[in-house]
Parts: C-alpha cells; sequence; structure tokens
C-alpha cells in the first residue's frame, strides 16, 4: 500500500525534474524506496522520470536517486520520505517534506519541522487541500 | 473506389462472408484508403500499421482493385512464401481478382542446371554430406517445376551444397550457357515481367534497382505500384546496395577458374599459371596481415600500417599482372573473356580503396574465417534515393509494425530523402495494458558489468519456472547468451534450445513442438518469427539493443553527424535500437487473446533520460520493476 503522500510527493518530484534539478529522495526502508520507484516509473509516458535505487543505475545516480541507507552524489534537492530526517539533511538547498494528514505521522513530520529550522532553513509551508 | 473498398472491408462484405467472427476494422480500412489514394496520385506513404492492424490485407486489396502493375517486397524468403502462397490467394479469391501473380527470389534460390551437372562430376570427395545432399538435389532436379530449392524440404537453408548447384552473377555463363533455355533463374524473371503483381524481397528489390545483378534491372521501371512490407529494414538494405565490396574470396575464385582453364584449354599458356598463383599468393597474404578472429572496422585505419599497405598493394600488383596476362589470352576461350572482365571489375574496385578523401563514402573491411572483404558504403542515400522515387513517377509505400519513434518518422525520412512523403500511423488494436507487462527488475547490475551473466540467470530462473518454459531469452551477444545457458543447464530441467547448434527453423520448430523450452537466441531471433498463442509468454532481453559503437559504418556516421552539431546518438543509435526494441515485443503478442510478460534486464531503461524515447515508442504495456508481480502475472495464465 502506498502512503497517501508518497504519489503526491512523485509528482513533485517530476516538477522538479522538469525544472531540470537533480533530486536526492529519501525512505526509511528499500520497501519505501520500492514504492517510489514504482510509482515514478508507473507514471504516464509523457512523464517519465530517469531514476535508480541506491545500489543500481549509473556512477553518479540517475537524475532522480532513491536511498534509505547512503547517498551516492552531492544533489541540490533533498525530497524526505523518511520518519526521521536524514543525518546529512545540511546538504541540501532545498528541502522538501511532508506533513502526511494522520496523526501519528503529523508528530514527526513536526519533529522533522523543528530539526530543519535547527539545521538553519528557512522553512515555508504549503497547503495542499 | 474508396466505396469500394471501404464495401470490401463492410460488416456484410466479402471479407465477411470468407472469415468466421469477421469484425470491421477501422484502422485497417482507414489504411486501405491511405494506400489507394497514394496509388491514384503517385505519391509516397509511410505506413506504420501496430501488429494486428491487418496491414496486410489492408495493401493488398487496395493494390489488387487499382488493376495496376504491382511490386511487393518484403523482408524475407519466408515471408515472401507467405505473402505469395497464403495471403494472396486469399485476397484474390475474395475480390474475384484474375491478376497474374508471381514469387521472385534471389538467384541463389533456383537450381542452376550447368552447376550442378559440372559439380557432381568434380567434387572434393573429402565432404561426404556435401556428395550426399547433391545427390538428393540431383534426384529432386528431375521432378522440379520451378526449380526453387525452396521446396527441398530436406535439405537446410544454408547447407554447404547450395552454393555448388546455384549461380552467382560471377559465375553465370548468361547467354553462353548450354542450359540458358531451361535456366530457372530466367524462366522466374520472365514469369516475373508478364505478372500484374509479383513478390519480391527487399534484397532482390534493391539488387534490381542498384544493378547489381546485371540483365535484370527491368523489373522496377515495369510497374506502377511499389509495396515495402517490413519496410524498418529498407533503409539499411538500400544502403547496402548502393555500396560496393570486393572480397578475397572473388579474387580466389577468378585465380582458380584461371588456372583449370589454363590446364584443360589453354595449356600454352604458361603465363596464365603463374598470374593465378601469383594472385592466390597475395590474396593469402592480405588475409595475414588482419586477425585470425572475424571483425570489422574502418579502412583507413588499417591501410595507414604499413604492412597491410604493402599486401595492399602486391594484390594489386597481382591483379594487374593477371590483367596483363588475360589480355594476351583474350579469344582463346569464352571463358578467358569473362575472366578478363572479372578481373576488370576486381581491379576497378580495389582501386577505390586507396583514396582516403573521399567525403561522400564510407570504407570499412570485415573479416570472415579466411578472407577479407574490402567495403565502400555511401554516406548517406537519401539524394540518390529520392530522385530515383521522383523520376520512377511510381507510388511507393512503405509499412512495418515499427517505422516510427517516439510518433515521428524522421530517422526514416531522412535516411531515404522521403522528405515528401505522407505518413499515418495506426495503432494496434491490442489492449496491451492488460495483455502484456514490461518488467525492469531492480538492483541489476549496470550492462556490460560482469555480474550481468550471474543477474541475468537469478532474474531469469522463477520467470521461465513461473511461465513453464515458453520463454525466449534474447541476447546482444553471444558470449552472454553461452556464459548464461551454461549457468541455466545447472540450475532448470526444463529444456534449453542454445542458438547455434541448429538452424533457426529448427529450432523454432522443435521449441513450439516441446511447448515447455527456453529458448536462447542472439538479436537475429527478434525479427520476422511468428510464435502465435501461449507457446510464448514470456520474452526477456539482456540489454538494449544499441548497435556497437565499435560499428565502422556507425562510427564514420556519427564524425558527420557530430561536425553538423548533432547529437549521434540521439539521431542514429537511439532510433535504430527503437525500432528493433519494437520489433522484439511484437514477437511477443501476436493476437487479441495473446498474453505475456517482456523482462529487459537493462536498468538504463527506467535510469537514463533517453528511457523516455523507449516507453512512448513502445506499445502501451503496464509496467512494473517488482520481478514477483512478473512471475504473478505468468503464474495466472493458462
Amino acid at each position: 500500500m502506498n502512503p497517501a503522500h508518497f504519489t503526491f510527493a512523485c509528482q513533485q518530484i517530476a516538477a522538479l525534474y522538469r525544472q531540470g534539478k537533480r533530486i536526492q529522495v529519501w525512505t526509511s526502508s528499500q520497501e519505501d524506496a520500492c514504492l517510489v520507484d514504482e510509482i515514478l516509473w508507473t507514471f504516464e509516458s509523457d512523464s517519465f522520470i530517469p531514476h535508480n535505487l541506491e545500489n543500481e543505475g549509473p556512477r553518479y545516480g540517475a537524475p532522480v536517486e532513491i536511498a534509505w541507507t547512503q547517498t551516492k552524489s552531492k544533489r541540490e534537492i533533498l525530497v524526505n520520505l523518511a520518519e526521521n530526517a536524514p543525518a546529512f539533511a545540511s546538504n541540501y538547498k532545498q528541502i522538501i517534506d511532508f506533513v502526511p494528514t494522520q496523526e501519528a505521522l503529523k508528530q514527526l513530520a513536526r519533529e522533522r519541522f523543528k530539526h530543519y529550522r535547527g539545521l538553519g532553513y528557512t522553512m515555508q509551508t504549503i497547503d495542499t487541500e | 473506389m474508396t466505396k469500394k473498398i471501404t464495401q470490401v472491408f463492410a460488416k456484410e462484405g466479402p471479407f465477411a462472408k470468407t472469415f468466421s467472427h469477421y469484425q470491421p476494422r477501422e484502422a485497417q480500412i482507414q489504411m486501405a484508403e491511405s494506400v489507394h489514394q497514394a496509388i491514384v496520385d503517385r505519391q509516397q506513404l509511410l505506413v506504420e500499421a501496430g501488429t494486428g492492424t491487418g496491414k496486410t490485407y489492408a495493401y493488398l486489396v487496395p493494390t489488387l482493385l487499382s488493376g495496376k502493375k504491382a511490386i511487393i517486397s518484403t523482408g524475407t524468403k519466408n515471408l515472401q512464401e507467405q505473402l505469395y502462397l497464403r495471403d494472396l490467394p486469399v485476397v484474390q479469391k475474395i475480390l474475384g481478382s484474375s491478376a497474374q501473380t508471381a514469387l521472385l527470389k534471389g538467384r541463389s534460390n533456383y537450381l542452376c542446371l550447368y552447376r550442378l551437372e559440372v559439380n557432381h562430376h568434380q567434387l572434393p570427395d573429402y565432404d561426404r554430406d556435401v556428395s550426399s545432399e547433391i545427390a538428393k538435389i540431383r534426384q529432386w532436379a528431375s521432378e522440379t517445376v520451378d526449380g526453387d530449392l525452396g521446396s527441398l524440404t530436406h535439405i537446410e537453408e544454408d547447407s554447404r551444397a547450395i552454393p555448388y548447384v546455384t549461380s552467382t552473377v560471377e559465375n553465370c555463363l548468361g547467354k553462353d550457357c548450354p542450359y540458358f533455355t531451361d535456366c530457372y533463374v530466367v524462366k522466374a524473371r520472365k514469369k516475373a515481367l508478364e505478372a500484374d503483381l509479383v513478390v519480391v524481397n527487399h534484397h532482390l528489390f534493391f539488387a534490381d534497382m542498384a544493378l547489381k545483378d546485371t540483365g535484370f534491372g527491368e523489373l522496377i521501371p515495369n510497374a506502377d505500384v511499389l509495396v515495402f512490407d517490413e519496410a524498418h529494414q529498407v533503409p539499411d538494405i538500400a544502403t547496402d546496395y548502393f555500396g560496393e565490396g570486393v572480397s578475397t574470396r572473388q579474387m580466389l575464385e577468378l585465380a582458380r577458374d584461371v588456372r583449370v582453364e589454363f590446364r584443360t584449354h589453354i595449356r600454352d599458356m604458361d603465363q596464365l599459371g603463374k598470374s593465378a598463383d601469383k594472385l592466390e599468393h597475395a590474396v593469402s597474404d592480405m588475409r595475414l596481415q588482419f586477425p585470425d578472429q572475424t571483425e570489422r572496422g574502418r579502412w583507413h585505419i588499417k591501410f595507414n600500417q604499413p604492412n597491410v599497405q604493402d599486401a595492399f598493394f602486391e594484390l594489386k600488383k597481382a591483379l594487374a599482372f593477371l590483367y596483363d596476362v588475360l589480355k594476351l589470352a583474350i579469344g582463346r576461350s569464352e571463358a578467358i573473356d569473362r575472366y578478363f572482365e572479372r578481373c576488370i571489375e576486381l581491379k576497378n574496385k580495389l582501386s577505390k580503396f586507396e583514396d582516403m578523401h573521399s567525403a561522400n563514402t564510407i570504407l570499412w573491411y570485415e573479416t570472415t574465417k579466411r578472407h577479407l572483404v574490402l567495403r565502400l558504403t555511401p554516406l548517406s542515400i537519401a539524394d540518390k534515393f529520392s530522385e530515383y522515387i521522383r523520376r520512377s513517377q511510381m507510388a511507393w509505400v512503405f509499412t512495418s509494425a515499427t517505422l516510427s519513434v517516439d510518433d515521428s518518422f524522421h530517422h526514416f525520412t531522412e535516411h531515404l530523402g522521403l522528405s515528401h512523403a505522407k505518413t499515418a500511423i495506426y495503432p494496434s488494436p491490442f489492449d496491451y495494458p492488460h495483455q502484456a507487462l514490461l518488467c525492469v527488475p531492480r538492483f541489476l547490475p549496470e550492462p556490460n558489468s560482469p555480474d550481468m551473466g550471474d543477474a541475468f540467470v537469478r532474474t531469469a530462473l522463477p520467470l521461465i519456472e513461473a511461465a513453464k518454459g515458453r520463454t525466449f531469452l534474447l541476447f546482444t551477444s553471444y558470449r552472454m547468451m553461452l556464459e548464461v545457458g551454461t549457468k541455466l543447464k545447472a540450475l532448470t530441467d526444463l529444456p534449453l534450445l542454445v542458438q547455434g547448434t541448429t538452424s533457426k527453423r529448427m529450432m523454432l520448430e522443435r521449441f513450439t513442438r516441446l511447448r515447455q523450452a527456453v529458448l536462447l537466441g542472439t538479436a537475429s531471433f527478434w525479427e520476422g518469427i511468428d510464435v502465435r498463442g501461449d507457446a510464448l509468454t514470456c520474452v526477456m532481453i539482456d540489454k538494449l539493443p544499441f548497435a556497437s559503437p565499435a560499428d565502422p559504418l556507425l562510427q564514420a556516421k556519427a564524425e558527420v553527424v557530430q561536425r553538423q552539431g548533432l547529437d549521434p546518438f540521439a539521431t542514429q543509435q537511439l532510433p535504430q535500437a527503437v525500432i528493433s526494441l519494437k520489433q522484439g515485443v511484437g514477437r511477443l503478442i501476436r493476437d487479441v487473446s495473446d498474453q505475456g510478460v517482456l523482462v529487459i534486464c537493462d536498468n538504463r531503461l527506467v535510469t537514463r533520460p533517453y528511457g523516455e524515447v523507449f516507453i512512448k515508442s513502445l506499445p502501451p504495456m503496464k509496467r512494473t520493476r517488482d520481478l514477483d508481480q512478473a512471475v504473478r502475472f505468468l503464474k495466472a495464465m493458462k
């Protein structure tokens, strides 16, 4: 089952890729990474997103890379889909994270929000309703 | 006329009366109408008709209805036979057409009575297989009506006996032949010239067009309508025939023929024997300058090596010497006169490989086990071909299930100079999202990685078990095919059929008969085979079928494209690979009720931006990266 915000996240990834950005996607587990992989791969053919999972793909990674234990190359944007912000979160120019509607997940998102602010990021929230 | 076409395909029309459960197909009718229009306007038309559109009938109907002289050219001899023996009679019957039709194949498909007679007396006695096959052919020769070796079912297509009983342009005696009046090649051509509709293949067509088989070249000017089926093959084949080649084999044959003539008829001219020896010597020395294993490469690089250059000029000298000697012998026998002409031709061709500065041609070479072939290929045939078409004033229809790349015909029109052609794409009526699943498994090593063989085997095992055999494993290299074959053998009880042991036809027969076999083949299996129904349910491909960047033709073209500031990958390699992959996919789903899984073990399809071009060009199969899902799909099939 896809967490509801994964599909939404993938649409954001698609939009960023179309702007020519290289994106790091971070997930809690290989399982989640495969879910993201599957969503991107089954997009309509005119929204094709070249991407790779950790442990596959070209040496410096595809334009979009999905990882859960380590990252391969330096990128501008992090899309976080993990429950905890990754330790290397401070390496990015921009981080995109999500606040799911489910209460327990929402609480975790609040923690991440604080963490990012602590790292010195300027926070901006967008309502998707 | 269009009204007539609609009637033919209508729900209560003649097609419906012939086939039970007939349903008119909109795409087929539209295609027939556009072919009709092209015939009326004497225009060029490019049609991509997805598998299952019924394109054969869609061009046969308007062609026959037009009552004009037509040539239909297709990819292979098998497809020619299918068209001529199966499809054409059906459509003729339905239309009540009394058009005279003919099937014409290349010269090497017809028995040569003269060569059979000569060779069965003087065969090398070490070759028992050949002798016994020639005995069989002699038996058959007394019964055959048309001399078409295709009807000789018990002799393999690639039998070594065939060259002994067929002629080539070089060794044909033409009008001087004692068997000329009974010649099957002549008879077949005569029949073709008199027919209203001739079925040929692309090789034959372009040999005729480029006047590569002399005494022919009369077929095309005679026609009003030309239809190329399997037209995606046309650019490469046409380019070949607009090129030229000269081989050490031709030189060796000439040397041998001259020696035989010297020993049998002109014994007084010692020089004949000497010149033959000298040429033979120079030929083998030339081949020795190249590695033992077969290779292809750019000629100018080799020509820069002093040893190759020396051998080349020795060869040239040997031919010049033979020329001088033959010149003195002219008139001594008819054979000598013919050898003289052959010598001139070889000499002229060879001299073209001294000039490294021609901007419009690519010089390259390829070696076989024993021989060397030098080839000259035009960089582009677009100007010549389009000029030919313009002058011909005929209707030219090009159709195939795989002509477009990302909905564009650009690469095709560019290659052949067909910028004025009308184009149409009729998608397949199949329900691909439900009938087929495309899987690119996760965590595969990069292509060319040494681990790829093991990864392929790991991926293949659950699939072939789930599919209960019924799988094609297709490879871009022999090496990988053999590696996977060996490893798989230790891990499965399913019968494995590995290409190379028997002919392609026999392998396919066994595959269909065994019903649970796994066939391992190289890219040549991708085209032109038709395994309908559930005999084939899974196709696995090891790598996206890009042509090797070391290919001399590709290299040369890439340089030119680069100079124009274009990307050779995007303009050359990518479209060609997309077309091949489309062909491969086409093998899997042949019918509305077929189902199947395509697994491509090349993650570049997912990870590289050009994956988009492939995905957009392939039929809209359901996609997954989850191998388990592919396995479940196969298990759920009956």
